[in-house]
């Protein structure tokens, strides 16, 4: 029954589409294509230290195949899925050739589980750990289209190739404007692989797992499958904030990100008619190792330079964003020949994270920016509702209201029926 | 005239069209999400956020460190109050105690103080789980601009921990959140009303393209591509609305009022008359005629 009311509704839908871009301008329907599927590669380390036999007994590399042949059994239709492996093929001393050794195994694409599965069994754990230079590549087997992008990164060991340091890269990809999440398990209880892993996972919006068991690993990773493929797939746009309000970029409704310098100013413009009201929310990330205190800072303001309105939030301690919003309003035009032409209402974004010196300043932090532009509301006529009263002494006002006029209109009543007597 | 009056009947027949023939594709989409294995993820930020109801109970297996977000539509004149529970790793594999803290931000993401419960909680090393609870301010129907009391809207909630020893870092947790409100009345206290709740939208944003396209854009450009088509945003509306009902107990006690008043007034009158009436008052009439 389903399957028919998807059909009906797809040829209706089929038959409208086809009447409407007849009709419609052509810049409507090119929103109308189904966003390109998300994207993930799996990043796997297959050097000499994955022989270590820790996990549950087993060694961690036949860990990882366990782990990798349910998640290629469970990895949804619509995730495009790739694996590519670090340390895979030269078993050599020489440290020049083994941080040039990662590999694509497997495409990013639609998954034949039997293929896939086969490349897998081939692994056998042999060389170096370049993680820097695997994640680079794995940035670029997601590249193209506008798809969610993910890579998940398992591995046992640091970085034992120096540089690039993998954590600098996770950073640079992120900022690339590619929508880049990384989320990375560590399969060594190790002080130096955690804080690794930490550092990657933290400078892209990922997650760090530190595994012990065989089934943490798969149902962990397939986890990450699943949530790329629930992602919205919405991204925000990416814009840059100018250092005044006269060159910012001017923003409509919707998300934005942006990257924003250690004590860097950024500016931007929305245009707010009359009888609307501008919402703007602000999120400033710690992708790195910031000092324990920080704050944020939104302002509204004038072309002029006069404040309308602020938004601010401080903090302390470990956290991933800090965040603030505002709220102004432009009121409605009273009468016909007031200007109703929209005013612009500069934003500029502050925040005070510092970070200790050893911490790269670039790229600059990552930033959130939500604007919305709606009607206006009614400012309240009367505090009370509907101008209604509520409590102990509006009752007994009225009562004592109510007796003295009953009084008066008493006497009134008495005073005149003995002046027309009288007369 | 008529050719214009066709074409926009025919615009209307398309976009109507065209809504009906999304709307089960996205009643599909969150079917298949929900039925799946029910709601054992959380968010990762605010963007992606899983969204929540009321008295609905999210759980999801995580790391320790990750940024776990909810988010939860909360009408006017509701207390809401958070609840969140977290199962700690095995005491076996940890090294220390570790203070976990739960979080509520508003639609404009800014964060909302808790009036009382416990946001904040430490964890000793034996513990086995953590309960965190917030309880906030009472949703107001309309606020001034420049103030930061919660409005009708989405809340977000985010559950992290904050102070951990190093080595315990990424061991697996499992937590789960509900978020319960009672309803504080008064949903017209403030008098206003928000023209729409702090619902987020969920859109990629659109640079606007300078001066050139500026007027045209604001006319009918973004205009009727904004109504035609709703923007996702963060929570979905709850089935009692956002709290713009026009009940109020204020009702009762301005009703009760006049009812006094008007017996008070009766009172007040027969007062006056009230001795004439019943003693000399009926023998006076005969008399004096």
């Amino acid at each position: 029954m389903i399957i028919k009311k998807r059909l009906v509704t797809g040829a209706a839908g089929l038959l409208t589409a086809l009447a409407c871009g007849l009709i419609l301008p052509p810049t409507a329907t090119a929103d109308e294509p189904s966003r390109p599927s998300p994207k993930v590669e799996l990043v796997l380390d297959v050097s000499g230290s994955m022989r270590a036999r820790d996990v549950d007994g087993a060694s961690r590399m036949s860990a990882a195949k366990q782990a990798f042949n349910e998640v290629l059994d469970a990895t949804p239709d619509e995730v495009r899925l790739g694996i590519r492996t670090l340390g895979a093929t030269y078993p050599g001393k020489d440290r020049e050739v083994g941080c040039r050794d990662s590999k694509q195994l497997y495409p990013v694409g639609q998954v034949d589980r039997t293929e896939a599965k086969a490349a897998v069994a081939t692994l056998r754990p042999t060389g170096w750990t370049p993680i820097g230079l695997a994640l680079r590549g794995a940035s670029k087997d997601l590249a193209g289209d506008d798809a969610t992008r993910r890579i998940v990164l398992i591995t046992d060991g640091e970085d034992s190739c120096g540089q690039p340091d993998p954590c600098d890269v996770a950073r640079e990809l992120a900022a690339d404007g590619t929508h880049l999440v990384v989320d990375t398990l560590g399969l060594a209880p190790d002080r130096k692989v955690r804080e690794q892993l930490s550092c990657i996972a933290e400078a892209t919006g990922g997650t760090y797992t530190a595994v012990q068991h065989t089934d943490q690993l798969s149902s962990r990773i397939k986890q990450l499958v699943r949530r790329t493929a629930e992602t919205p797939v919405q991204t925000p746009t990416g814009i840059q904030g100018a250092a005044q309000c006269a060159s910012a970029p001017e923003l409509g409704s919707g998300l934005y990100n942006d990257r924003e310098r250690f004590g860097e100013h950024r500016w931007y413009r929305m245009k707010v008619a009359p009888g609307e009201e501008l919402r703007a929310s602000v999120s400033v990330a710690a992708d790195r190792a910031v000092d324990p205190d920080y704050d944020v800072l939104l302002r509204a303001v004038t072309p002029g330079g006069t404040e309308l309105v602020r938004g601010s939030e401080a903090g302390s301690g470990r956290t991933d964003v800090i965040s603030t919003g505002l709220r102004y309003s432009v009121p409605d035009a009273e009468d016909d020949d007031a200007d109703t032409t929209p005013r612009t209402v500069c934003l500029e974004l502050s925040q005070s994270f510092s970070a200790p010196a050893n911490v790269k300043r670039t790229p600059g932090l990552p930033v959130e920016l939500a604007v919305d532009v709606v009607d206006n509301d009614e400012p309240p006529a009367d505090v009370a509702a509907f101008g209604l009263g509520r409590g102990w002494v509006l009752l007994g006002v009225l009562a004592l209201t109510g007796l003295v006029v009953g009084l008066v209109w008493g006497w009134v009543a008495r005073w005149r029926i003995t002046v027309w007597r009288s007369n | 005239m008529r050719a214009l009056r066709k074409a926009g009947a025919v615009l209307a027949l398309c976009a109507a069209a065209l809504l009906t023939a999304v709307a089960p594709a996205v009643a599909d989409g969150q079917d298949g999400k929900d039925g799946k294995d029910g709601l054992t993820e959380a968010g990762t930020n605010f963007r992606t956020a899983t969204g929540l109801d009321q008295g609905e109970k999210g759980t999801a297996s995580a790391s320790t460190g990750d940024y776990l977000y909810w988010v939860v539509p909360v009408a006017a004149g509701q207390i809401p109050t958070v609840e969140a529970k977290v199962e700690l790793p095995d005491t076996a594999a940890r090294h220390g105690g570790a203070t976990w803290q739960l979080d509520v931000y508003d639609g404009l993401r800014r964060h909302q103080p808790c009036t009382s419960g416990s946001p904040a909680r430490r964890a000793d090393e034996q513990d086995t789980s953590v309960n965190l609870s917030c309880t906030l301010r009472q949703v107001r129907s309309w606020s001034q601009r420049w103030a930061n009391d919660p409005l009708p809207g989405a809340y977000y909630l985010r559950l992290t921990v904050v102070d951990l020893p190093e080595q315990d870092l990424g061991l697996p947790i499992d937590a789960e959140i509900t978020t319960t409100a009672h309803d504080g009345g008064g949903k017209h206290a403030d008098g206003g009303e928000l023209a729409e709740p702090l619902n987020p939208s969920l859109r990629a944003g659109t640079i606007a393209e300078p001066e050139s396209e500026a007027p045209d854009d604001t006319d009918s450009g973004t205009g009727s591509a904004d109504s035609g088509e709703e923007p996702p945003r963060a929570v979905a509306e709850p089935e009692d609305g956002w709290g713009s009902g026009w009940w109020s107990d204020r009702w009762v006690w301005t009703a009760g009022g006049g009812a006094l008043g008007a017996l008070a007034a009766v009172g007040g009158y027969t007062l006056t008359r009230g001795p004439r009436s019943s003693g000399t008052g009926s023998g006076r009439p005969p008399a004096d005629g």
